[in-house]
């Protein structure tokens, strides 16, 4: 059990997209949490709705066409459902904050670096301009880029990818938040850079102590990173487990297979990587059956029958599914 | 930015000799010369051999060419002309004893004030639109503004400014019906003296009929932009930091939705003065556009060769003026 702080308590989480075609159902009720300090790991498909879950709790949503639906979402004890816009704007880019998958767009191009740093911390800390500045510096600096107080005055065009995005890192640290959502910021880098990102907020967090959560479809990252790991699928949570029990003792098909896809240093060459056989279910009509079974090796006649709901099979250890991998029975 | 810009005066001499050459042999090749007529009447096949002697259009057309360009010292002639590179632009034929630059001093003010206010109206009225369109997507504020954005594109000013002087100036009598409201002397030599009621009522009209087109592109690309732009990744980095939408908006959306509505500024631009043709024309406005298209009924040669290169002049210089603003808007681009 984890004894640290709750900070932020996600309970049954919808969110829904109402388009031409129907309504896609992005997040079907999820519910986690989130201790203090904490690195959550968040895995699984393109368009399983990992990014869809964070933007709903920051409140991210152009809406219409979203509608987000929960029985709480507390963080910091306060349910943010509760919160007015302008309260909410407090808690975004302060004490939440969030970096996403793209560095090359996620900078306004025709503003510099420097402004953009600067932005959050007078608008939150109503610290002065040259205050700002120098604070500003202190940010790039905490992110390893090189000469820091010059590259102030650069705009992004100026800054390789890599930088970009740990320029975007010092946005979000800029206030000291409680809380960083980072999702997918290694994607759309090289290996090497990906890893220094990872080791550099690795490195970060253990200073300044916020709560993480990696978004990710690369187990990999996660596995050098998180301390728990909640898995994804079709909008739903379908694992929840401490990292060595995730990648030791996986309870979930799913999660299964997942792990035996990823390529590993023992693995001989002429074997081939095993991949996940199908496609994802179409998210425009709520799944009545367990969204995963077309694909699942373990499926039973009961998975066509009802969607298993998250539950304990152990000390932090939740999974949604009926069945018993380890005898293939049902549980 | 200076290095940039010298470069580009340099390369626009080129163009400007192949548009004078152009005209010139365009102007002459057209049947008619400039002294078939005085008033209604044809003039004596003599009299017309005395003028055209006297003006030079007997020498071979090279030579005349360049007797308005270079000057006649130059080509080692008899004559006055000191050449266009001495800023000689040569007689009118039409209006004799008038020099080009006589004409161009007092028309060519009419017409900049003209231009120039419905340059104005065209981005005080467009961008303003677009933007309020943007922000209001899908409501009947966006609905109306962009279906009369579409109505003022495609009303040509030639059929608008009959109907605006049909209403405002004959129905309600609002508005005088043709005529300019500014005399010489132009302060700095093309401003207006008095910005007073006779100025503005002369000018409320011609202006509408001519900027309204242009208003309505702007609107619509600053709309199709803007829209564009909030889409963005960086503007949800912008909401996600905490700002407030009006913040989001006004730092972060407009200057990047701006640039492709500067971009068309010059077109836009180029699309007023030949507007002016036609306003000038309906409005009986003593203007530059007007007078160049009487000049070429009359084969004032000199006149249409002088005003065109000064279109040509006016154009560049206001792309460069695009080019310049564009790059401030973006920091990406730079030019050197
Ligand atoms: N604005 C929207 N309108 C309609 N559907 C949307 C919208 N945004 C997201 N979706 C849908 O919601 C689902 C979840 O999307 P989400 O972006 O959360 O996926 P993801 O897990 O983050 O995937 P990825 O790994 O590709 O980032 C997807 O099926 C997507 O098509
Ligand atoms: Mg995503």
């Amino acid at each position: 059990m984890d004894n640290r702080e709750v900070i932020l308590d996600i309970q049954d989480l919808h969110a829904r997209f109402h388009t031409q075609d129907g309504v896609v159902h992005a997040v079907n009720g999820i519910t986690y949490q989130v201790h203090a300090g904490e690195t959550l790991g968040i895995v699984g498909e393109s368009g399983c709705g990992k990014s869809v879950s964070m933007l709903s709790v920051m409140d991210l949503l152009a809406k219409p066409p979203a509608e987000v639906q929960a029985e709480a979402i507390l963080f910091k004890g306060e349910d943010l459902q509760h919160f007015s816009q302008a309260e909410m704007r407090k808690v975004r880019g302060s004490n939440m904050t969030m970096i996403f998958q793209d560095p090359m767009t996620s900078l306004n191009p025709v503003l510099t670096v420097g402004f953009q740093i600067k932005e959050p911390l007078k608008l939150h800390l109503g610290m002065s301009d040259e205050e700002a500045t120098k604070r500003a510096a202190e940010l790039l600096e905490l992110v390893n880029i090189p000469e820091a107080e010059n590259r102030l005055s650069d705009f992004p065009h100026q800054f390789s990818g890599g930088m970009r995005q740990r320029a975007m890192v010092a946005i979000a640290l800029a206030c000291n938040p409680t809380l960083l959502i980072a999702d997918e910021p290694t994607t759309a880098l090289d290996v090497t850079i990906q890893a220094q990102l990872v080791e550099l907020v690795k490195g970060i967090q253990a200073k300044l102590g916020m709560a993480l959560i990696w978004i990710t479809h690369d187990l990999g990252v996660v596995a050098g990173l998180a301390e728990r790991v909640i898995v994804m699928y079709a909008g739903f949570v379908v694992e929840d487990a401490q990292i060595d029990e995730l990648y030791g003792n996986p309870l979930h098909p799913y999660t299964l297979a997942l792990l035996k896809s990823l390529p590993r240093l023992d693995q001989r060459k002429e074997e081939a990587l095993a991949t996940i056989e199908g496609l994802p279910p179409s998210l425009l009509e709520r799944p009545q059956s367990c969204p995963f079974e077309p694909r699942c090796e373990f499926a039973k006649p009961k998975c066509k029958e009802s969607n298993p709901l998250l539950e304990a099979v152990g000390p932090d250890h939740k999974i949604a599914c009926w069945v018993d991998i380890k005898t293939g029975e049902l549980r | 930015m200076a290095r940039y810009i010298f470069r580009r005066i340099l390369q626009f001499i080129p163009v400007l000799i192949a548009i004078s050459l152009f005209t010139f042999v365009l102007m002459q090749a057209i049947p008619g010369g400039p002294f078939d007529f005085a008033g209604d009447r044809s003039l004596p096949p003599t009299i017309v051999a005395n003028l055209e002697a006297k003006y030079h259009l007997d020498w071979p057309m090279w030579k005349q060419y360049l007797s308005y360009m270079i000057g006649d010292d130059i080509l080692g002639e008899e004559g006055g002309s000191r050449g266009v590179i001495r800023g000689d632009f040569g007689p009118s034929y039409h209006f004799r004893g008038q020099t080009v630059a006589d004409i161009i001093k007092i028309t060519l003010p009419v017409s900049a004030q003209l231009g120039f206010m419905s340059l104005l109206l065209a981005i005080i009225i467009g961008i303003p639109a677009g933007i309020i369109a943007a922000l209001n997507q899908n409501s009947w504020i966006d609905y109306t503004t962009t279906f009369g954005a579409v109505m003022f594109v495609s009303i040509p000013n030639m059929v608008l400014a009959p109907i605006l002087i049909w209403i405002f100036a004959l129905i309600l009598g609002w508005f005088p019906v043709a005529g300019w409201g500014a005399k010489p002397p132009y302060l700095l030599g093309f401003l207006p003296t008095a910005l007073n009621k006779e100025f503005f009522s002369h000018a409320i009209m011609p202006v509408f009929a001519l900027g309204t087109g242009s208003a309505a592109g702007i609107a619509r690309l600053t709309r199709a932009s803007l829209l564009q732009v909030i889409g963005e990744d960086y503007i949800r980095t912008a909401r996600a930091k905490g700002l407030r939408e009006r913040a989001v908006i006004v730092i972060h959306a407009l200057k990047n939705s701006l640039i492709p509505v500067v971009t068309i500024l010059g077109p836009a631009f180029a699309a007023l003065l030949t507007g002016t043709f036609i306003v000038e024309q309906i409005f009986g406005i003593n203007g530059m556009g007007k007078h160049f298209v009487t000049s070429v009924g009359n084969r004032d040669y000199q006149v249409i060769t002088s005003v065109t290169l000064l279109y040509a002049v006016v154009l560049v210089i206001a792309n460069l003026v695009v080019d310049i603003t564009y790059a401030w808007l973006d920091p990406r681009i730079r030019y050197d």
